[in-house]
C-alpha cells in the first residue's frame, strides 16, 4: 500500500514560496539570524507564512493559495514590508537574488533542528554550499494524473522559468559567467533532475514505492527535482527559479506558470515521450549559463531554436490563459523585459561594474527588494 | 681593529625592545596553554601572565618598562575604540528608539546604582561619582576579542558592540564633566574647573572628527582595496592617538568618536568595514599583557567587601536595565538576560580612565584606583569566561567551525 495519496486541490490555483537572504547591514555579508528574526515576523503574520531553512541565514516565506495574480502581489508585498519592518529592529537587510554574490559557504551555520541536522551529516558541505536561495510556485491539479502529464509538458519550459529569474551570477566571491549559478549547486545532489517518465499517478507511485523499498528516499522531500508532484498539497511545484529582486517579478512568475498550466492543459492531459528529456539537462544547462542568449535544443523539431525568441511566444500564448487583467500586464512586463535585455542578472553585474564591490551589490538588493524597483541610490 | 669590540659586552642587558617582545610572546603561548588545557578564552591567560610579570609580582615587567610600552597599549587601545567606534550603527539608534532607551537605562542605572552602593560605604560623594561613571563602561576589547574568536553574529552581538560603544561613550563624557567637581574640590580656580571639561571634550571631537573626515576622503581616493585600506586606517589610527596625547586631550574619546564619525558619514560608502585579521591579534595579547601588568597584585589582594558590592551593583544596574528595555528592541528576554552578561566585563577603558584622573590629582586617582581596579580584576578575570559562556548559550558563536 502506498503513502503517496494525491490530495486533489482547485485546478490552477498558485501558491509561492521564496527563499530570502538575511544580510547585515555592515559589510552586507550573510548574517545567521534567522532565530532572532522568525518570532518577531510570526507575532505579526496575518496571511502565509514563515518558515527556517536549513542555514541560519535563511528565511521562507510562503503564500496562501490564489487564483488570481492580483491577490498573489499584494498578499507578497504585505509579506515583504512585514519581514522587513522586523529585520530593520534588529538592522537586518532583507535580499532576493538566487545566491548570495561573496559570502564563503564555511561560515553557514545550519539551523537547529533535527531533520536539517541529519541533511547536514548525509551531505557534508554539499548542505552548507546549498546556501542559495530559491523560488518555488505551487500550481494546483485536480488529480494526480494530471499532475504528471502537466510536469512532463512543463519540462520543456524549465529553461524559460530559469532566465526568467535568472539572478545568481555570482558566488563565492566570483562571477561565474553564469546567468544562475545556483542550479549548479543543486545539481550537486544525487537526488536532483527531472522525474523519472511515468505515464501517470499509479506507475509514479509504483516507481516512488520501489525507491523507498531499497530505501534511497523515506519521503517525496528527498528527491530535489526541478519540477516534482506535492501530493499533500495536491500540486504541481516548479522549483528551478532563482529568487528574483522584486516580490513583484516572484508574482509575474507565478502568473507565467499558472498561465503556461493552464494553456498546457487546456487541450486535455498531455501525452509523456520520455525521448524528449534528451536534450533536457543540455538545455538547462544553456539557460543557466547563457540565459536569454541561449540555443535550446527543440527536440521535436529536432533544431537550434532561439531562447529568446521561444520565450517571447510562449508568453504571447500564454497571456491569453492569465488569471485576471493584473496577471496579464505581468506577462506583459516579463515580455517588455526580454525584449529590452533587463534581467535581474544583467543588473546585478552591471551594479557590480558600477561600484566595484560585491557588498555595495548587495546593499543594491537590499533597496531593489524593498522599492521593487532596480535602482541603487548611495 | 685589534680586540674583539663588536661583540657585546657580558653580561647581556636586554633593551626595553627586546623585553617587550619576550613578554608578549609569553603571553601569547600562556593564553594558548590557557585555551588548550582549561578551555577557559585565551584573555585570561594573558591577563594573568600580565599580572604574574607586572610590577606587583614579579617585577620583570617594571614601571619604567611599563611606560615605555605606554605607547603600544595606547595604539592597541586605539584600534580597539576604533572599531568599536566603527560598529556603533546611529542610523539604527535612530530608528529604533528602543535601543538608545535602553543604553539609557542600562547605563544611568549602573551608575545610580554603584554610586549608591558606594555612599552607603561611605565613599565621598565624588570618589563615588567618578567611580560609578567607569562602572557605565563595558570593555569594548573582551567585547571585541570574544567575538573575533567565537565569530559570533546575531541579534545579541549586534545589540553589544551597540551598546558597548554607547556606554563608552556616555563613561568617558560622564568622567570628563566630573573633572569639574575634581577641580572645585581640589580648589583649582574657576576658569580652570569649567575650561579644561570643554578642552576635553570638544579637543577629542575636533581632533576625532579631523581624522574621521581625512580617512573618508582618503579612502574615496584610493578605492576599495582591503590591503590599502588597512594601512591607511593603521597610520589614520596612530595619527589620531599622537594628535590626542599631543594636545593632551582624551585619547579614548577622540578614538571613540573617529570611529563613529568615520563609519556614519560616509555616506557614498567608500570605507571598508575593519577587518584587522591577524594584525588585530597582537595587539589583543599587547593590551591585555600591559592591562593586567596595571593591575598588579595588590589590587588581587584588595578585592575585598568594596570590590564585590562595586561588582554587583554594576551588574544588577545592566542586568535591570537590559531586562526591562530590550525585549522592547525586539531581543528576546532569554537573549536580554545574556546581554546583560555580555557587557559585565571591564579592562583597558576602566585603568585607563583611572590613570587619565590619576595624571591630574595623584592622590584622587590613587583612592579612585583602590575602588576601580579591585573590581576591575574580578571582572577582568571573570567577565571573558561569563561573556564566552553567554555567547555560546546563546547560540550565536559557530562551534563547529575548523580551527
Amino acid at each position: 500500500m502506498s503513502i503517496l495519496e494525491f490530495r486533489r486541490s482547485e485546478p490552477f490555483t498558485v501558491g509561492v514560496e521564496l527563499e530570502l537572504q538575511i544580510v547585515n547591514r555592515r559589510d552586507f555579508d550573510l548574517s545567521a539570524s534567522a532565530a532572532d528574526l522568525l518570532p518577531l515576523v510570526e507575532k505579526q503574520l496575518q496571511s502565509g507564512e514563515v518558515k527556517p531553512e536549513i542555514t541560519q541565514s535563511m528565511l521562507e516565506i510562503a503564500t496562501s493559495v490564489h487564483r488570481v495574480h492580483a491577490d498573489m502581489l499584494a498578499e507578497l508585498r504585505g509579506l515583504r514590508d512585514l519581514v522587513a519592518r522586523q529585520a530593520e529592529r534588529l538592522n537586518l537587510g532583507i535580499a532576493g537574488g538566487g545566491a548570495h554574490p561573496f559570502q564563503r559557504w564555511t561560515d553557514r551555520r545550519i539551523f537547529a533542528t533535527p531533520r536539517f541536522h541529519h541533511l547536514s551529516e548525509l551531505y557534508g558541505y554539499l548542505a552548507k554550499q546549498f546556501t542559495v536561495f530559491g523560488q518555488h510556485i505551487h500550481i494546483g491539479c485536480d488529480s494526480g494524473d494530471r499532475a504528471i502529464g502537466l510536469i512532463h509538458a512543463m519540462s520543456r519550459y524549465i529553461p524559460h522559468f530559469i532566465v526568467l529569474s535568472a539572478s545568481s551570477p555570482f558566488l563565492q566571491g566570483v562571477d561565474t559567467a553564469f546567468e544562475s549559478a545556483r542550479l549548479n549547486s543543486v545539481n550537486a545532489f544525487p537526488l536532483s533532475g527531472h522525474l523519472p517518465p511515468v505515464r501517470n499517478w499509479a506507475e509514479f507511485e509504483a516507481y516512488f514505492d520501489s525507491m523507498r523499498e531499497l530505501k534511497v528516499v523515506s519521503s517525496m522531500k528527498d528527491f530535489y527535482w526541478d519540477i516534482r508532484p506535492k501530493p499533500e498539497y495536491g500540486t504541481v511545484e516548479v522549483r528551478v527559479c532563482d529568487t528574483p529582486l522584486t516580490v513583484e517579478r516572484a508574482a509575474a512568475l507565478a502568473a507565467f506558470g499558472q498561465a503556461l498550466a493552464r494553456c498546457l492543459l487546456d487541450s486535455g492531459t498531455p501525452r509523456v515521450d520520455p525521448d524528449a528529456y534528451r536534450v533536457y539537462g543540455y538545455n538547462r544547462f544553456l539557460a543557466c549559463r547563457f540565459g536569454l542568449d541561449a540555443e535550446l535544443i527543440d527536440f521535436e523539431r529536432r533544431e537550434k531554436v532561439d531562447l529568446r525568441e521561444d520565450l517571447l511566444d510562449t508568453l504571447r500564448l500564454a497571456r491569453r490563459f492569465a488569471s485576471d487583467t493584473s496577471g496579464a500586464e505581468a506577462l506583459d512586463k516579463l515580455a517588455h523585459d526580454v525584449q529590452q535585455n533587463e534581467s535581474d542578472s544583467a543588473w546585478l553585474r552591471e551594479t557590480h561594474r558600477r561600484t566595484g564591490s560585491l557588498s555595495d551589490v548587495v546593499r543594491g538588493q537590499c533597496q531593489v527588494w524593498q522599492s521593487g524597483r532596480r535602482a541603487l541610490e548611495p | 681593529m685589534t680586540s674583539l669590540d663588536f661583540l657585546p659586552s657580558f653580561p647581556l642587558v636586554p633593551g626595553d625592545l627586546a623585553l617587550i617582545g619576550a613578554i608578549l610572546a609569553i603571553g601569547l603561548l600562556s593564553g594558548e596553554l590557557f585555551r588548550r588545557l582549561l578551555r577557559l578564552p585565551r584573555i585570561s591567560g594573558y591577563l594573568l601572565v600580565g599580572i604574574a610579570l607586572g610590577p606587583g609580582a614579579l617585577d620583570l615587567l617594571d614601571r619604567d618598562l611599563l611606560a615605555a610600552a605606554r605607547v603600544v597599549l595606547d595604539v592597541a587601545l586605539g584600534l580597539i575604540l576604533y572599531e568599536l567606534g566603527s560598529r556603533l550603527d546611529l542610523g539604527w539608534v535612530r530608528r529604533n528608539r528602543w535601543l538608545l532607551v535602553t543604553s539609557v537605562a542600562e547605563s544611568a542605572l549602573s551608575f545610580a546604582l554603584v554610586y549608591l552602593a558606594l555612599r552607603w560605604l561611605a565613599v565621598s560623594p565624588l570618589h563615588a561619582a567618578v567611580a560609578a561613571a567607569i562602572a557605565m563602561s563595558s570593555s569594548p576589547s573582551v567585547l571585541l576579542l570574544v567575538i573575533h574568536d567565537e565569530r559570533a553574529e546575531g541579534a545579541l552581538t549586534e545589540q553589544a558592540l551597540n551598546l558597548t560603544a554607547l556606554n563608552n561613550i556616555f563613561a568617558v563624557v560622564t568622567v570628563t564633566m566630573l573633572l569639574a567637581y575634581m577641580h572645585l574640590e581640589y580648589q583649582a580656580g574657576v576658569h580652570i574647573m569649567l575650561l579644561h571639561p570643554v578642552y576635553l571634550l570638544l579637543g577629542s571631537l575636533a581632533v576625532g572628527y579631523a581624522a574621521a573626515a581625512l580617512t573618508v576622503l582618503f579612502a574615496g581616493w584610493l578605492g576599495k582595496r582591503e590591503d590599502l585600506q588597512f594601512v591607511m586606517l593603521v597610520s589614520m589610527v596612530l595619527l589620531a592617538v599622537g594628535s590626542a596625547l599631543a594636545l593632551r586631550v582624551s585619547v579614548l574619546l577622540t578614538l571613540l568618536a573617529f570611529g563613529v564619525l568615520a563609519r556614519n558619514r560616509d555616506r557614498r560608502r567608500v570605507l571598508l568595514p575593519v577587518e584587522f585579521g591577524p594584525a588585530a591579534q597582537f595587539f589583543f595579547v599587547a593590551l591585555f599583557v600591559l592591562t593586567g601588568a596595571y593591575l598588579e597584585w595588590k589590587d588581587l589582594r584588595l578585592v575585598g567587601g568594596a570590590a564585590l558590592v562595586y561588582v554587583m551593583a554594576r551588574v544588577a544596574g545592566k542586568l535591570l536595565g537590559i531586562l526591562v528595555f530590550a525585549p522592547l528592541t525586539g531581543l528576546r528576554l532569554r537573549k536580554a538576560a545574556l546581554l546583560g552578561v555580555v557587557l559585565a566585563p571591564m579592562a583597558a577603558v576602566a585603568v585607563v580612565l583611572v590613570q587619565t584622573t590619576t595624571e591630574i590629582y595623584p592622590a584622587f586617582g590613587a583612592e579612585l584606583g583602590g575602588i576601580v581596579l579591585s573590581a576591575v580584576v574580578v571582572l577582568a578575570l571573570a567577565g571573558p569566561i561569563a561573556a564566552q559562556v553567554a555567547f555560546r548559550l546563546a547560540g550565536e558563536t559557530r562551534q563547529e567551525a575548523v580551527r
